[in-house]
């Protein structure tokens, strides 16, 4: 499938997001190709950073929405129509900064999308603030002295708020990462999926992370122990990427909509509305 | 003598059930064949403080409420000392004499028959009403039956109690002998429930709202009918997650309104400038109440004009209509929803709390409402570009799923297919595609009601939302003024309004300090001979806006 669209690609030579924009490709396409996803059903939406640049580089339907705002506008579109397979492409500025209250609620209320959150722990395309990911310390433009912070932790916040599918990916495993894509897409439920993306240009991390990552799949972890993924979120030492939870629970759509596709009704209900007046 | 316009408050403390009172006053009413206005005035809070409700009812419409009564309730001592100077001459105060003793007077031990047949507080509502009932000569059997279809918890002690205030008030039985029709002239809703319904008659798939008074009842109203109207309706966290959910789900094809006041409007901006760019049909319910900021936020106001005509960053064409009473809310809401939908832009439904959280006899027919279709696209899909450019600037739409093309919107500027761009050329082309719109618009609105004159006279009392209905009701003692209700404020119907005011003098009456829709009519290039502004968080009384026209236009 060709996913490609004529947008001239601006990411920096080298920027993390090449290699997070690939393995979303390849996951989608194995998708389709394996008969469990139609790319006509998808709707991308993203916020706005470097990460924004996603929806205009993938030829599907999108929605490139506001900063902090991807979530609640693919939530909407579930809503309206829960035959959709959404994902909101958000920044680490963006979704735990400005939007930090739609993904704590999103988890909460389990709404049936994908969150994928290009977490280069700093603010791209504003060129190099620091964010609620930077380490302290960070020097960014608007903390030269070092951000006095300490970071969030993403994935903790992610697990007490309720999510349903929490992972880490990291885009110098891109294998891993494809892997990890293609089951946050199958989830029927809110799935988070927070990629290490180094950003070249002002916090280039690859060696860090490629020294310090691991993979939790090689070390036996049980992403249906809810304790044990919680241990995981909180190590800082060596860095566990893949899935660190999953369970299946009824989602927000499920539960508020039963059979209803408030998109595709169309007649009135004008017969009910007169009831309700003539009660009155 | 046969008396026709009556007006009745009930006043008490919050928990004492006065609106309650009100309604079933107003329902009784109703039933007597009486057209009815029902203000509930209420501070922000939930228990304590000073409630009150005013009904003014008539065989012929009332278009608003009266501040001196006919009738007074007072359910505790506050209401006696707040309301017993609006008690017009040859009127009955009714009081309770567990807190109060007064001359003259009608004294019921309130409190004690509760306490007697085991009641509860709010039961002093129910012995408000049943006074009210017992002075208007309402035959007991037919209280008991609008008893029996409001009541329905605690029907036989709120019967009883009803009993004992008849028994007790005999001498004033019927003091008042009201004119009466043989059929109900309406069905009773407040201005909230008609836009509600109206956005449903015009096809609202989904609502999404965070509370704020008063536009909190918009959101009440449709959840509790949700299922049957066959609706989504959700309360997310915060305005902001409203808005951009609401921009996705009419992006998904789902005609959607968002709803609340002021401040919570103003946390919407951003998007509503993103619904503005991304050309997505939005319909906002925009309740107002004296500001700024917090403000006074169960009163009524018109300072939020110039924030509805002029939200959002950038230039884009939108709509900002205001409906007076639950008629045109009924119609213009869900002409409203129509007219976002055609031309893919945000539109405003600018109203107060005067109208919103009033019941007034209503009559609309749901069956009369028609679904405008947005422009749909029939082409070859692999040409399919979003924003195609077009003469009239619309767009023909798709919504997901569609095989063989994709639908992409966007908050940055664009090109056709949706593509962000930066080139000078096509951001020109864009701008200037959106633009026509505003020219379609303005083409659309030659056939529709944008302004309304009512009555005759030479002289002209501009006006608009709720506060038309003031002056409705004010020139009804007023000579030789006529009442013209500017509904569509933006674009603004200058041709309507010409042709309307056709030289006569303008006396503009506002709920505004600084008077906003004055400045507007100014700035469209029309004279304003003299104006009437009020600004205490109350809707203007209509003897009192009588006079102040006959002032204004000696
Ligand atoms: C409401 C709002 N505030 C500020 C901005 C400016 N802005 C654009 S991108 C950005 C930060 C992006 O950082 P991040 O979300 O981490 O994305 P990245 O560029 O790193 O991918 C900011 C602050 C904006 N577009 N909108
Ligand atoms: S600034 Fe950083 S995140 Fe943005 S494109 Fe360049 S490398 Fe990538
Ligand atoms: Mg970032």
């Amino acid at each position: 499938m060709n996913l490609e669209t004529y947008a001239e690609n601006t990411w920096c030579k080298g920027c993390g997001n090449f290699g997070l924009l690939n393995s979303f490709k390849d996951a989608v396409n194995e998708l389709v190709e394996e008969g469990a996803l139609k790319a006509e059903n998808m709707v991308i939406s993203s916020g706005i950073g470097c990460h924004g640049k996603t929806v205009d580089y993938l030829n599907l339907n999108s929605f490139y929405s506001l900063h902090g705002r991807a979530i609640s506008c693919v939530s909407g579109m579930k809503i309206a129509n829960p035959n959709l397979t959404v994902v909101a492409f958000q920044g680490d500025g963006d979704a735990f900064g400005e939007g930090i209250a739609h993904v704590i609620f999103s988890a909460k209320r389990n709404m049936d999308a994908m969150l994928l959150v290009h977490d280069n722990m700093v603010y791209g395309l504003t060129t190099g603030q620091f964010t609620p990911t930077s380490d302290k310390g960070f020097k960014g433009k608007s903390t030269p002295r070092g951000s006095i912070e300490e970071p969030m932790n993403p994935l903790a916040l992610v697990l007490a708020s309720g999510g349903t599918f929490v992972a880490r990916g990291f885009v110098g495993k891109r294998k891993h990462l494809v892997g990890l894509f293609k089951k946050a897409l199958l989830h029927k439920g809110f799935s988070f999926v927070n990629v290490l993306q180094p950003c070249v240009t002002f916090n280039n991390t690859y060696s860090h992370f490629r020294e310090n990552t691991y993979i939790l799949e090689d070390e036996g972890h049980d992403p249906a122990d809810f304790q044990a993924a919680w241990d995981k979120a909180l190590e800082t030492e060596r860095i566990p990427i893949g899935l660190f939870y999953q369970v299946e629970k009824p989602t927000f759509t499920d539960l508020l909509l039963e059979d209803l596709v408030p998109a595709e009704r169309r007649k009135p209900p004008s017969t009910a509305i007169s009831e309700i007046i003539s009660e009155r | 003598m046969v008396q026709d316009l009556l007006t009745v408050i009930v006043g008490g403390e919050a928990g004492h059930g006065v609106k309650k009172s009100g309604n079933v006053i107003s329902i009784l009413m109703n039933e007597l064949g009486r057209y009815v206005f029902e203000m509930d005035d209420y501070p922000s809070l939930i228990r304590g403080g000073h409630n009150f409700s005013v009904v003014s009812s008539s065989t012929s419409p009332v278009y608003s409420h009266y501040m001196s009564a006919d009738i007074i309730v007072c359910l505790d001592k506050r209401s006696v000392d707040m309301h017993k100077d609006r008690l017009k001459d040859g009127g009955s105060l009714v009081y309770n004499a567990d807190t109060v003793t007064l001359d003259p007077g009608t004294g019921l031990p309130m409190k004690t028959w509760i306490k007697d047949i085991k009641g509860i507080p709010l039961m002093a509502g129910t012995i408000g009403v049943a006074a009210v009932s017992a002075l208007c000569g309402v035959e007991f059997s037919f209280l008991e039956r609008i008893f029996k279809a409001n009541y329905p918890r605690g029907l036989e002690a709120n019967v009883e109690l009803a009993r004992m205030v008849y028994e007790r008030m005999k001498d004033d039985e019927g003091k008042f002998e009201l004119a009466t029709a043989e059929t109900r002239p309406g069905h009773l809703l407040a201005g909230n429930e008609a836009i509600a319904l109206g956005a449903a008659a015009a096809g609202l798939d989904v609502y999404i709202a965070y509370p704020m008074t008063p536009a909190s009842s918009v959101l009440h109203y449709l959840a509790d009918l949700s299922k049957k109207l066959g609706m989504a309706v959700v309360h997310p966290e915060t305005e902001i997650a409203v808005i951009n959910m609401a921009l996705g789900s009419a992006y998904a094809g789902a005609r959607t309104a968002v709803g609340s006041s002021g401040g919570g409007f103003a946390l919407m901006h951003e998007a509503f400038s993103l619904a503005g760019m991304s050309e997505t049909p939005l319909m906002v319910i925009l309740a107002s109440r004296p500001g700024p900021s917090t403000g006074v936020p169960t009163y009524t106001c018109q300072g939020d004009l110039d924030f509805a005509l002029n939200v959002g960053h950038g230039e884009f064409p939108r709509i900002v209509l205001s409906p007076s009473g639950t008629n045109q809310a009924f119609e213009k809401a869900a002409e409203l929803l129509n007219l976002v939908w055609k031309f893919q832009v945000p539109g405003i439904l600018l109203t107060e709390k005067h109208l919103g959280e009033s019941w007034m006899t209503t009559s609309i027919d749901p069956e009369s409402v028609e679904i405008t279709e947005p422009s749909l696209y029939d082409g070859p899909l692999e040409q399919y570009g979003r924003y195609e450019k077009t003469d009239s600037g619309i767009s023909p739409m798709l919504f997901p799923p569609v095989k063989g093309t994709v639908v992409k919107a966007s908050s940055y500027e664009h090109d056709q297919k949706g593509i962000t761009t930066e080139e000078a050329e096509k951001v020109v082309e864009m701008q200037e595609k959106r633009y026509r719109k505003e020219k379609a618009i303005r083409e659309e609105m030659r056939n529709l009601l944008t302004v309304a004159t009512y009555g005759e006279g030479s002289k002209s009392l501009v006006t608009y939302g709720s506060t038309t209905l003031s002056a409705l009701e004010a020139v009804k003692n007023v000579d030789d003024v006529r009442v013209v209700q500017v509904i569509f404020l933006r674009p603004f119907p200058d041709w309507a309004l010409q042709e309307a005011l056709s030289g006569s003098d303008v006396i503009v009456a506002e709920l505004s300090i600084s008077g906003q829709f004055e400045n507007l009519l100014r700035s469209k290039g029309f004279d304003v001979s003299a104006h009437i502004r009020q600004y205490d968080g109350r809707a203007f009384d209509p003897p009192e806006l009588a006079a102040r026209i006959r002032e204004a236009t000696q």
